[in-house]
């Protein structure tokens, strides 16, 4: 089996990725075909195979996890069908980005990749698995791909080919033609090639093919500005719509400290324990957010948006945060998971590491030991390498991310404070790891 | 140190993506456009691909003409932003080799760095491969050059970069990606115009190089224009879809804050 995947699908599905702080997750659409081919060898005269080509045409991406199915992995056919719609018979597979796991499927996506393809009808379905470590200090991020093809036996894995331009060959135009004395050839080529000219002596073909090659790129203008519009417009309602949230939330909070208030004046002895919420988990955690500093936006549970990087901005604006000198750049940090990084406290606010740092990377957040991921270095000629430590993942205390690893302590760790939610990242066992297997917490298997 | 970290806007990051994986036979590159602020974190909000003038391997430099357009653009990208922008760094593909910067490149950065002390590089490679596992990597990572400690030698450093989420894909962005076919092709009619300038050719062979601009002319529309035209009309399709959603939840949300 042979499959390929265009760029400009692979490269929006990284900017998707690029764009959800938990896991993503979406659809492969495109077709299946065979292929011949031909071979001969000694023993027949020809012989054909036929080879299952998948060509990944575009993908759907989910707006949220858990959108067609449940925490037990159980595939919703209604919510599936909304987000397909017409495009059931166009899918072929499905695929998922996770950060810092391994190049494994879990159990829960084995399993909703059963129901996949009873639901979907197609017997061969493929998993596009995303995985993307970084170096400790996060200057080097590596995107690892695999596709499955699950319904094999052993769990078969197919090379995803992204085609492209490959040789432009610029090389094959000839400078010189080869030397020939022959009168014969020279007017027989010169009276049946003129066929080939127009009366400017340029290839007729070269005209016709760039008259193409225009009619093309000015579609393909076209289009980009209707795209271009689109956006502004989604951008702008997006705007509205998180201006809205936050009103809301804004209303909720304060008609619960009124509430609040109202009944400390009731009860004046009585204290109330910070769990006795009645804030909705989304404003609860969104305040948990803006104290907690040097993190990125946590994942606020599965029923609960999490909170764009504009929540987070404005959030600030409202002076929740201590003041910092920087908080511009603690607030902006995306991820500052590393693979394969010494377990290192968390950072302090100002993102100041107690460690000195060989490489000078400076008052940045991060381990900043110039450790690399055992799994870059690989490729790397005559780098200097640390020795890695592989014994804890995560030193940083935003694991809310929803990486498969996770996906059994989602329920818990949604109500757990941060900190605590991190500290259990870091001591959980290898047996709780989703694979079921004993792998130890952080080894990379590719 | 004069850069702390950087911050590459996803749209820009895809425009890099698409053009890191357009080509596996040769290097790509292109400048980063953006603003430094005060903590020393370099933004960059957008790319510019760029020709390349030299295509040997391992070689990537920007000529001075080329620096001077990315500066026009810069400042139409400050006009429309009403921010100052300007060229931040630079950027290039490492096809099937190993991502971190060679020899040439730090020495390439270095000199880059004497004319703006915050310029960074950024490398992207791809089109690697793990035969054994079938697994298929994209790595990048972003440095800076410093002099070494023994000798006249540069050496890399570090830095920090992140892809800072951006829902929606920037007017700049979708200019720079769709400038990628246009480039093409206009590398390829220069090198076609010099060949074709060459009088002492036979016909033979004239039909024979005619037939190679028309071939590689075939070969960018069907793997660079062709492709391209299909993302945009899906990410219409998915943007009009979006919107139909984001209208309703703006009307549930409406109705949900008036009875607040």
């Amino acid at each position: 089996m042979a499959a390929s995947i265009s760029s400009y699908t692979f490269s929006s599905v990284c900017y998707h990725s690029a764009n959800s702080n938990s896991d993503h997750e979406g659809f492969l659409l495109g077709e299946v075909r065979q292929e011949e081919t031909v071979s001969i060898s000694d023993t027949q005269i020809s012989s054909a195979e036929l080879l299952q080509v998948v060509e990944v045409h575009n993908h759907e991406p989910c707006a949220q996890l858990f959108s067609f199915y449940d925490y037990a992995g159980k595939v919703n056919d209604e919510n599936l069908n909304r987000i397909l719609k017409d495009r059931h018979k166009n899918v072929i597979g499905w695929y998922r980005f996770r950060r810092n796991t391994q190049q494994q499927m879990s159990f829960r996506e084995q399993i909703i990749h059963k129901q996949l393809t009873q639901l979907l009808g197609v017997p061969d379905l493929v998993f596009l698995l995303f995985s993307f470590i970084s170096t400790a200090n996060n200057s080097t991020h590596a995107l690892e791909y695999v596709l499955f093809r699950p319904n094999r036996r052993y769990n078969q894995r197919v090379t995803l080919h992204i085609p492209n331009l490959g040789t432009t060959s610029q090389q094959e135009y000839k400078v010189s033609s080869v030397p020939n004395t022959s009168l014969n050839y020279a007017k027989v080529i010169k009276e049946h090639g003129a066929e080939f000219f127009d009366k400017d002596g340029v290839m007729k073909d070269i005209r016709t093919i760039f008259q193409v090659y225009g009619a093309l790129q000015d579609r393909v203008q076209a289009v980009c500005g209707e795209v271009e519009q689109n956006e502004r417009v989604k951008e702008k309602f997006q705007e509205e719509v998180n201006k809205l949230k936050q009103q809301i939330a804004l209303r909720k909070q304060k008609s619960a400290e009124e509430e609040r208030r109202l009944q400390e004046a009731q009860n004046p002895e009585q204290r109330p324990t910070p769990e006795e919420n009645s804030e909705p988990p989304e404003t609860s955690l969104l305040s948990r957010v803006a104290f907690h500093t040097p993190s990125t936006p946590e994942r606020l549970g599965p029923s609960a948006n999490p909170p764009s990087y504009a929540d987070l901005h404005s959030l600030q604006d409202d002076s929740l945060l201590p003041s910092l000198s920087s908080p511009t750049s603690a607030a902006l940090l995306p991820r500052p998971q590393a693979v394969g990084s010494p377990g290192h406290p968390s950072p302090s606010p100002l993102g100041l590491n107690p460690s000195p740092a060989p490489s000078p990377s400076t008052p940045y957040l991060g381990n900043g030991d110039g450790s690399s991921s055992d799994s870059l270095d690989r490729q790397a000629a005559g780098q200097e390498e640390e020795e890695e430590e592989e014994e804890e993942e995560e030193e940083e205390d935003d694991d809310d991310e929803d990486s498969s690893e996770y996906e059994n302590l989602v329920s818990e760790v949604a109500q757990l404070p941060p900190v605590t939610a991190s500290v259990l990242a870091q001591g959980r066992p290898a047996a709780l790891s989703p694979d079921g297997d004993a792998s130890v917490l952080g080894s990379q298997t590719s | 140190m004069a850069v702390s970290a950087v911050h590459l806007e996803s749209d820009a990051f895809l425009v890099c993506m698409n053009h890191a994986l357009s080509t596996e036979k040769e290097e790509v590159m292109g400048l980063c456009i953006g603003e430094v602020d005060t903590n020393r974190i370099v933004h960059i909000h957008s790319v510019i691909i760029l020709r390349r003038s030299d295509k040997r391997k391992d070689r990537v430099e920007i000529s001075p003409e080329q620096l001077s357009s990315a500066a026009t653009e810069s400042y139409r990208l400050a006009d429309m932003t009403g921010r100052p922008m300007r060229v931040v760094g630079w950027y290039h593909s490492h096809p099937h080799i190993t991502v971190w910067p060679s020899h040439v490149d730090v020495r390439t950065q270095a000199m880059y760095q004497m004319m703006d002390q915050g310029f960074v590089g950024l490398i992207f490679s791809c089109f690697i491969e793990d035969k054994n596992t079938k697994t298929g990597r994209v790595l990048y990572t972003c440095f800076q050059s410093v002099q070494a400690q023994k000798g006249s030698e540069y050496e890399r450093i570090e830095i920090p970069i992140h892809v800072v989420p951006h829902e929606a894909i920037g007017k700049v962005c979708l200019e720079s990606a769709v400038e990628l076919p246009r480039i093409l092709c206009q590398e390829e009619q220069d090198t076609y115009r010099k060949i074709h300038s060459l009088t002492h050719l036979d016909p033979i062979t004239k039909i024979h190089n005619g037939s190679v601009f028309t071939k590689n002319l075939c070969s960018q529309m069907s793997a660079v224009s062709g492709p391209l035209l299909q993302w945009l009309e899906d990410r219409l399709e998915q943007n009009r879809q979006s919107v139909i959603e984001l209208q309703l939840d703006k009307e549930r949300l409406t109705q949900e804050l008036a009875t607040m």
